[in-house]
């Protein structure tokens, strides 16, 4: 953070220079990884139609990597489909970061202070999110903290002039799979529970594909040579929450009198859901 | 400190904004102007293959007020005030509050608790308040289908994805933003919201609705870059009677682009709020 300029400069030329060199190698990985499943279209009955209400399956939001059940959550497998052995490649001085941020995940955590969770974390959060799009248009709408994405097309560049917390999202369509660049996210964002982190230099690149009607293959590509000594890939697959009357809810957190956060429910009248005025001149209704 | 960058990365928007409503015939004289025909030709608008006219595109509230407090203050003009920039006579229409004796004592009292204002922690704005938001400043996203219409909002990261089928409000679901339902009325699209939790504000000068608040909004499009808002609120225990909004959004220009407020991340506004506005620098808690 000492000096933001000449971080930027190292990253604006770290994006072009990896843009450049991925392209060739994304391009015969679509062809080799092709299916037979042809997803339905939208109104310009050509652009795939991604819409609709979608949740992982897994556990991976308490941690990418392998992990042992604790008490109310299942054990899972790593989503690291690249290396092979399902770790993040951590430079040696990044992990003893990791192990910190692990042991201290209580209070650290930053999505326990109701922030926005960050790119790749808010795709395998344990909450739905919703894809709307339209021809020419793309965004996620994920329920915690009513974070949302819209997507830009890539025929521009990164707007990267500061650090987000959900990115800078540029995309584009190679056939039927939804390519989006993702740069320009905040060091203090996490990629899940455990306390596995990357630095501002990082970039991921995201690949989407439907590989049925109700399920949405999710790849990141994570880059970042400040933490990781090569990059790496995680996979994982959201379906299609298909409960009748299914929306997205609202998720906004309340801070009580010690100054900690709590996720309020719209369906919970006892949790300081009337106003105060309200409470004051009249008994409540419910 | 994220609350500044966001309005640091766009700080060319406002630049820009300001030299499109200076050009002749722009601006926000030349979209009122069109308001006294507030049906554009059927042909003249964009439409989606289900026939309603295509809302879609980033949009940015274009005149009026700093949610009741002031605008351009540094000089001592209030733009907000009554019968300056949100109320000119012009077809803009700035609300007036006709509250009951008890709601009018409670207003009172909130002008003097403005540090209590909730969006000043980063909550929901509410309805109107997530477009009622400072002219020129921050935009709203919007996406449609033939079976919603969405407000991404970049103040407070607000969202609304509003089904267009005129479906009941749900039982049981109290939410800042309330619960909108939407349908087509010719061009307009109608907008019942409800479901309130009683919480918001509508503005940073203490004028407020409880539980009971209702919203009946229209948007219609009244030509390729403008969209009519007017919305109708009411709240029996709150309002004598209903209060009237009408602004306009205009389309913001294709180079720019909605941008992260992360406000609960390192919120500053709150220390702005004083006890009474102009008064004693009571900071809040």
């Amino acid at each position: 953070m000492s000096n933001p300029l000449t971080r930027l400069a190292l990253r604006s030329t770290l994006a072009g220079v990896v843009v450049a060199t991925l392209v060739p190698g994304s391009g015969a990985q679509t062809a080799a990884r092709k299916t037979a499943f042809s997803p339905a279209r939208l109104s310009d009955r050509k652009t795939p139609d991604f819409r609709g209400i979608w949740q992982v399956h897994d556990t991976a939001y308490v941690n990418i990597e392998g992990h042992p059940a604790e008490k109310g959550i299942a054990a899972g497998k790593s989503i690291i489909a690249d290396p092979p052995d399902g770790k993040i490649p951590y430079k040696p001085e990044a992990l003893s970061q990791r192990q910190e941020n692990y042991r201290t995940r209580a209070t650290a955590d930053p999505s326990g202070k109701c922030y926005q969770a960050g790119v790749p974390r808010a795709m395998y959060l344990p909450t739905p999110l919703q894809i709307l799009q339209s021809p020419g248009n793309f965004a996620i709408v994920y329920q915690e903290n009513h974070a949302f994405r819209v997507f830009h097309p890539d025929t521009r560049p990164h707007f990267d002039s500061t650090d987000w917390w959900m990115g800078d999202t540029r995309y584009r369509w190679e056939g039927d799979i939804l390519v989006a660049d993702v740069a320009a996210i905040t060091d203090q964002a996490w990629l899940d529970q455990a306390g596995n982190f990357h630095s501002t230099e990082v970039h991921i690149v995201e690949r989407y594909r439907l590989i049925g009607p109700d399920a949405l293959e999710y790849e990141a590509r994570v880059e970042d040579p400040v933490v990781y000594s090569r990059p790496w890939t995680l996979r994982t697959v959201l379906y299609r929450v298909k409960q009748p009357g299914m929306r997205i809810i609202e998720d906004e957190c309340l801070e009580d009198a010690t100054g900690v956060r709590h996720h309020i429910s719209p369906y919970d009248p006892r949790n300081l859901l009337k106003s105060d005025y309200s409470r004051s001149k009249k008994p409540a209704q419910e | 400190m994220k609350v500044l960058r966001a309005h640091h990365g766009r700080s060319t928007l406002p630049a820009i904004i300001c030299v499109l409503l200076s050009l002749p015939g722009a601006g926000p004289g030349a979209a009122q102007t069109t308001e006294t025909s507030p049906k554009a030709p059927r042909s003249a608008l964009l439409r989606l293959p289900d026939g309603h006219p295509d809302l879609q595109g980033l949009w940015m509230k274009s005149d009026g007020g700093f949610q009741g407090l002031f605008v351009g203050s540094l000089d001592g003009t209030n733009f907000a005030a009554p019968g300056r920039g949100r109320g000119d006579g012009r077809g803009v229409v700035g609300p007036t509050y006709e509250y009951t004796p008890a709601a009018e004592a409670e207003r009172k009292d909130r002008v003097r608790r403005g540090y209590e204002d909730p969006e000043a922690r980063c909550h929901l704005p509410g309805v109107p308040r997530a477009l009622d938001q400072p002219g020129g400043l921050y935009p709203v996203q919007i996406i449609q289908d033939e079976k919603y219409v969405a407000l991404l909002h970049e103040a407070m990261h607000d969202v609304r994805i509003i089904p267009t089928d005129n479906s009941k409000h749900p039982p049981n679901y109290w939410a800042w933003d309330g619960d909108s339902r939407g349908r087509w009325e010719g061009d307009t699209l109608l907008v019942d919201v409800s479901n309130f939790n009683g919480r918001t504000w509508l503005d940073m000068a203490g004028n407020f609705v409880d539980e009971n608040e209702h919203v009946v909004e229209r948007f219609t499009l009244i030509d390729l870059d403008t969209i009519l808002y007017e919305a109708s609120i009411s709240d029996p225990t709150v309002f004598v009677k209903p209060v009237q909004m009408r602004f306009t959004l205009k389309r913001v220009p294709a180079e720019q682009q909605i941008l992260e407020y992360s406000c609960l991340e390192g919120e500053r506004s709150l220390q702005h709020y004083t006890e009474e506005d102009g008064g004693r620098k009571r900071r809040a808690r």
